[in-house]
């Protein structure tokens, strides 16, 4: 399996900003929750993934294998 | 053959028995199986496999988890980390409301189940096993069976909070560990770290029961009754609109139809199996009950449970019912599941009045669905989804009419009571 980014749903809190950087792979539900298009995560640079995963306050939001 | 024995020490259900010969259920009601010496004289002396011997039965056998898994139990064994002290899990934590299949076993067969225990421990090199029940006097029965067992000291009875999560394997790790009774975030293998993060063997107990019995019969003759993919018995919670409600063995692939018989079942316009993670079926007494026979539905035995609904009884309103206790049951832990099922539970009640269109939930159902940490709200949105679409006729009828002129008799049972 290639890697994929994968949330902690036990620790997200829907702050957005994945949202916010990701903005074509990443939509917020109407709770504020994410929803990842793992399809698009691929059309991200390994570096915007980088800053999105090191944005997330909650440290919910993982670029791997599991 | 169909035996049904009242049974005074089982609060919840009323019968206990099987349809075929009594396997786990043997001697209930005909002797006090918490006496050692009764269940020996029952079920016979009880030997011990090494290791690989207790694989290649596993394997012969297919003996599966009777949790809702279903995950085989010689891979479990053979995944445990080497090193380390491993631990042996019964778990008895059996927080879905409509099966009573193993607290009947821990208290009525606690022996069997015990040693089923202490064959995967000796197997493993085990010296450690935790009964984790919810109910105290559960844990006083099994603790008083335990004194008359030479190994009794390998086990502990742990008592752990009665919630409809702590029944998921990993949540009940965390629980024996001390932590709150809530789904870990990361996936952490109990065979790989479980009780003190020793290398833990968790299964449901039944599980345990089976393998008690299996290591007495031995794989072939553990195999005489069932389907050759799913070999044996499997227990079930039968509830509902049946006269005889209660605990009963059946043999793997047994017709709907014939259980219906056995527990005097009305007329029914769904069966929901597997439970409140489960699946709403069509009446169809052609169904067979195994693993096979459910996947065309997309359903699983799940625990056990198995409820009629009949027809004197609005199907939507119960349905609704028990999705908006689903969602009081989320740990609120993980948002989508926390905000998602109380969405999806109003979905629901709007159906119910008449007000509005299944693709409302199923809008929610889809927000929800693999958004979490545990099974729950998985299985929340199969039983929701399978409900609407096994009741599409009473949908229509609801949103054309605002009801059915029927009213919510409580087939599904809930632990809130009807209001």
């Amino acid at each position: 399996m290639s890697a994929q980014l994968r949330i902690d749903w036990t620790r997200c809190d829907g702050h957005g900003l994945c949202a916010a950087l990701l903005p074509r792979t990443i939509k917020q539900d109407e709770w504020g929750y994410p929803i990842i298009d793992q399809t698009r995560a691929g059309i991200e640079s390994a570096a915007a993934l980088k800053r999105a995963v090191g944005a997330c306050p909650a440290l919910a939001l993982r670029f791997g294998d599991h | 053959m169909i035996g049904l024995s009242e049974h005074p020490a089982a609060t919840r259900p009323s019968t206990i028995g099987s349809i075929g010969r009594p396997r786990l259920v043997r001697g209930i009601g005909a002797a006090d199986l918490t006496a050692y010496a009764a269940h020996l004289a029952v079920h016979g002396p009880l030997p011990q496999p090494g290791r690989a011997e207790l694989l290649a039965m596993l394997d012969a056998a297919a003996l599966s988890g009777r949790g809702g898994a279903g995950f085989p139990l010689a891979n479990k064994i053979a995944a445990l980390r080497p090193g380390g002290r491993p631990v042996v899990v019964v778990n008895g934590a059996e927080g879905e409301p409509a099966s009573a299949k193993d607290g009947t076993l821990l208290r009525c067969t606690p022996h069997l189940v015990l040693d089923g225990a202490a064959v995967a421990a000796g197997a493993v090199g085990a010296r450690r096993v935790l009964v984790a029940v919810t109910d105290p006097a559960t844990a006083a029965v099994l603790r008083m069976s335990l004194n008359s067992r030479p190994d009794r000291s390998w086990f502990e009875v742990r008592e752990v909070a009665d919630t409809f999560i702590v029944g998921e394997a990993r949540t009940l790790i965390e629980a024996l560990n001390g932590a709150a009774a809530l789904p870990p975030g990361r996936r952490v293998l109990p065979t790989d770290r479980g009780v003190g993060g020793q290398p833990t063997v968790l299964s449901n107990a039944e599980t345990f029961a089976q393998l008690g019995l299996l290591a007495r019969i031995g794989a072939r003759e553990f195999s005489a009754v069932g389907t050759p993919t799913e070999p044996g018995t499997v227990l079930l919670t039968v509830s509902g609109a049946v006269a005889k409600p209660g605990v009963l063995e059946i043999n793997y692939g047994t017709p709907l139809g014939a259980l219906a018989a056995a527990v005097d079942a009305g007329p029914s316009q769904a069966v929901v199996v597997g439970g409140y993670h489960g699946t709403w079926l069509p009446a169809d007494p052609a169904i067979e009950l195994s693993r096979a026979g459910l996947a065309p539905f997309g359903a699983t035995m799940g625990a056990g449970a198995v409820i009629f609904v009949g027809e004197h009884t609005c199907g939507l309103a119960e349905l609704a019912r028990v999705t908006r206790w689903l969602a009081e049951q989320s740990t609120r832990r993980c948002g989508p599941c926390a905000f998602g099922l109380p969405a999806l539970a109003a979905d629901v009640e709007a159906i119910a009045a008449g007000r509005a269109d299944p693709a409302v939930a199923e809008r929610h159902a889809r927000l929800v669905t693999g958004r979490g940490a545990c099974a729950h709200p998985d299985g929340a949105v199969r039983f929701v989804r399978s409900g609407l679409a096994v009741l599409a006729d009473e949908v229509g009828t609801h949103r054309a009419y605002g009801g059915c002129r029927r009213s919510d008799a409580g087939h599904l049972s809930s632990p809130g009571g009807l209001e």
